[in-house]
């Protein structure tokens, strides 16, 4: 038996059509999440649950009962929602607003037992606002205003909490806060929720439902949900999808500019490492530059991030010294590109051929990228380094202390 | 509930209790003189008494509607009087007066009051919500429409255009005993309200939130304002148009016992009873018996603008 079932609602207000074909399920105990953009239709998709708004065709049921056949009463016992956020006209305290979830269980002529007022201080002591219980609910700030209603939430002890981006105005740290506290319920409560920040679904949903325009695009966990592809068609960004390096679940790192075509044949070849290079790389794959880099080892950040831009790299293995091999691709790509470009980086014995090999290039306009915002080289090889530095300052490399110094530099000279 | 809530209904009760005593007393006819006049019992127990006890009710019967209308509407500017339910029972007991000589009067006044509160209801209405500029509007709207219409009677009437005149000016001239008898109605309307006042405390977070936590809301609705309906037409019958009990009491109140409508409806009654009851009192002893509803607008309504700034600031 699940405890709520979609099966092929269509939603429309007015003549306009909001929700189309939408058939899902959630399992009991599990975290449920609605993702998709603006106006995708997850917000009334809540509403048809919580039945705020009816759907025109198929059925919604809980617990396998269809919903029409529950009374408002016996709907709220059942099912608890906590919105984006109220505007309470009256100054009611938080406690007001608490014990209010406890509503459908105190009938007309009575009123609330001492059972009603234990589960109302639990509720609150839940989501961590029992301290703020005689303070007026519009003297609190916008995540302890959220906490209370998460707590007449909780307080209308619900089998189902839906959940209409109850985060979304709330800044990184409450948003945590509150969804942890959610997840703490999971197991005994179904939780559906409609989220804005993919890397908080990711995160937290055991399943993801994506919308795309008034349908379901995509159904499935996370890590499946959420790829490049999908998020490129949904949302109409490219976006790197990495797994988030201690949680292991998808984390969505968006490439915040358009990338432009390759308008030119000039080809840059930056020596970079440790990360150093990953914002130049950018933005010189932005620019429109050929770009080529290497040698780095396949753990470095900047072999990640070439990877994802799709920057050819040469590559070597973790903790070895560059083989002679490695040299032959670097020396190619060196003699391809018109001008190189050198990132401050630590320099030690494994990677030293990537500089010691510039001695051999005259000719070639030579970038140092250091100083300025950035860091300067560190030499890790008792001195040896710092000399083919200076040997390379010598000979007429230039220095620049910006990323934009070095675009304009390269396209002065190329 | 605030702890403070008991102390202040007591106080509020005795308050009432004490000032109605006070208002048998007191009069255009001294206590001094009221001894030796051979009438006195006459005065007492046919004039003072019923009209103190009608002033009371129908200020009880005004601001628990007002009151209702606030939470209903979410809104603290709703009043019986401003949104038109008194112009529409005023209306009612017109066109019982000029049609049938008065009869069925409070069956009109209420039927008038009930049919002008839900149409400002369904004018107001905006995808289920009822935004203040729009309930303000739609309640001058329908008054000047309403007016239009007693203009009419009351050009056409002839010889009942004073009748006619107290129900729009409000007063409490000629309560008798059988007004007492119809002002009974009013705590059984203000029980009813009662029994919803939690309702009425959820539905005042919005509509969709009042569902979620089971309130069924377009039931609710339609009895709380069938309820303020039939509380504004009884007073209405009884005593005209007053304006701005049912504005100004809830208001204060709700500063003084909180937002709470188990505490504030009945907080309202009791003060809404003592303000009418006092303002008729200043009138009859003071004034020469003016029409009571000149003096609730000469303090309502500069309250009202307050108000208004009040909001516009905010």
């Amino acid at each position: 038996m699940k405890p709520v079932e979609v099966i092929g609602i269509d939603v429309s207000y007015g003549a306009k059509k909001v929700l189309e074909a939408i058939s899902l399920y959630a399992k009991k105990g599990e975290i449920l999440g609605i993702i998709g953009p603006n106006g995708a239709g997850k917000t009334t998709l809540i509403k048809a649950m919580s039945r705020i708004v009816a759907p025109e065709n198929g059925e919604i049921y809980l617990n396998a009962r269809s919903l029409d056949s529950f009374s408002f009463q016996e709907m709220a016992q059942q099912v608890a929602v906590v919105p984006q956020g109220i505007s309470i006209s009256f100054d009611y305290t938080v406690r007001d607003i608490v014990m209010m979830g406890r509503h459908p269980y105190i009938g007309k002529l009575s009123s609330a037992t001492s059972r009603d007022l234990e589960i109302c201080d639990r509720a609150m002591r839940l989501a961590n606002i029992a301290h703020l219980a005689g303070s007026s609910v519009n003297k609190i700030s916008g995540g302890e205003r959220q906490r209370a209603l998460i707590a007449r939430a909780l307080a209308q002890e619900p089998k189902i909490l839906l959940l209409d981006e109850a985060t979304s105005n709330l800044d990184i740290s409450h948003r945590i806060e509150i969804l942890n506290i959610i997840r703490g319920l999971t197991g005994e409560v179904t939780v559906i929720s409609v989220f804005h920040d993919l890397n908080l679904a990711a995160y937290y949903c055991d399943r993801l439902i994506m919308l795309k325009e008034k349908k379901i695009f995509a159904v499935g966990e996370p890590g499946d949900v959420l790829t490049r592809e999908t998020i490129n068609t949904v949302y109409g960004i490219d976006a790197l999808v990495r797994a988030h390096p201690l949680t292991g679940r998808p984390y969505i790192l968006p490439v915040y500019e358009p990338i432009m075509e390759h308008q030119s044949e000039r080809t840059v070849h930056v020596v970079c490492g440790g990360g150093t290079g990953s914002d130049l790389l950018y933005a010189l794959h932005r620019e429109g530059f050929r770009v080529s880099t290497g040698v780095l080892n396949v753990f470095d950040t900047d072999y990640a991030t070439a990877t994802a831009l799709g920057i050819p790299c040469v590559t070597e293995a973790p903790f070895a010294a560059i083989s002679p091999g490695a040299r032959d691709s670097l020396g190619r790509c060196i003699d391809a590109a018109s001008a190189i470009v050198v990132t401050a980086m630590p320099i030690g014995q494994g990677n030293i051929e990537n500089v010691r090999i510039l001695k051999d290039y005259r000719d070639k306009p030579i970038i140092l990228l250091c100083g300025g915002a950035n860091r300067s080289f560190q030499d890790c090889t008792g001195g040896e380094a710092e000399a083919i530095i200076h040997e390379l300052l010598d000979r007429g490399a230039i220095t620049a202390g910006r990323i934009e110094e070095v675009l304009r530099i390269l396209h002065g000279a190329v | 509930m605030r702890r403070t809530a008991p102390i202040a209904i007591l106080a509020l009760t005795c308050t009432l209790l004490i000032s109605m005593a006070c208002a048998v007393v007191l009069g255009p006819v001294s206590l001094g003189s009221l001894v030796t006049l051979p009438s006195a019992g006459m005065i007492i127990w046919d004039v003072r008494v019923p009209r103190v006890i009608t002033a009371a009710l129908v200020g009880c019967a005004l601001a628990v509607a007002g009151t209702a209308m606030q939470g209903l509407f979410r809104n603290s500017m709703a009043d019986p009087y401003i949104i038109g339910t008194s112009s529409g029972g005023a209306l009612g007991a017109t066109l019982a007066i000029v049609l049938f000589a008065g009869a069925g009067l409070p069956v009109f006044a209420f039927a008038g009051a009930a049919i002008a509160t839900f149409a400002v209801y369904i004018i107001a209405r905006q995808g289920g919500r009822i935004p203040v500029e729009t309930l303000l509007l739609s309640g001058v709207a329908l008054s000047m429409l309403l007016s239009a219409f007693l203009s009419f009677l009351m050009y056409t009437s002839g010889r009942s255009l004073h009748q006619i005149m107290f129900w729009l000016m409000g007063g409490f001239w000629n309560v008798s005993w059988g007004d007492v008898r119809i002002a009974i109605l009013i705590p059984v309307g203000c029980l009813a309200v009662y029994l919803y006042a939690r309702d009425i405390n959820i539905i005042s977070l919005g509509d969709e939130d009042a569902i979620h936590l089971g309130v069924n809301v377009e039931r609710l609705k339609q009895i709380l304002l069938f309820a303020s309906a039939f509380l504004t037409g009884i007073a209405v019958s009884i005593a005209g148009a007053i304006g701005f009990i049912g504005l100004i009491t809830p208001h204060v109140m709700r500063l003084i016992v909180g937002p709470d409508h188990r505490v504030l409806l009945p907080a309202a009654a009791l003060a809404g009873g003592i303000l009418l009851l006092w303002s008729d009192t200043l009138t009859r002893t003071f004034a020469g018996d003016m029409p009571v509803g000149i003096i609730t607008a000469c303090f309502g309504a500069p309250f009202f603008i307050y108000l208004l700034r009040s909001r516009m600031k905010a």
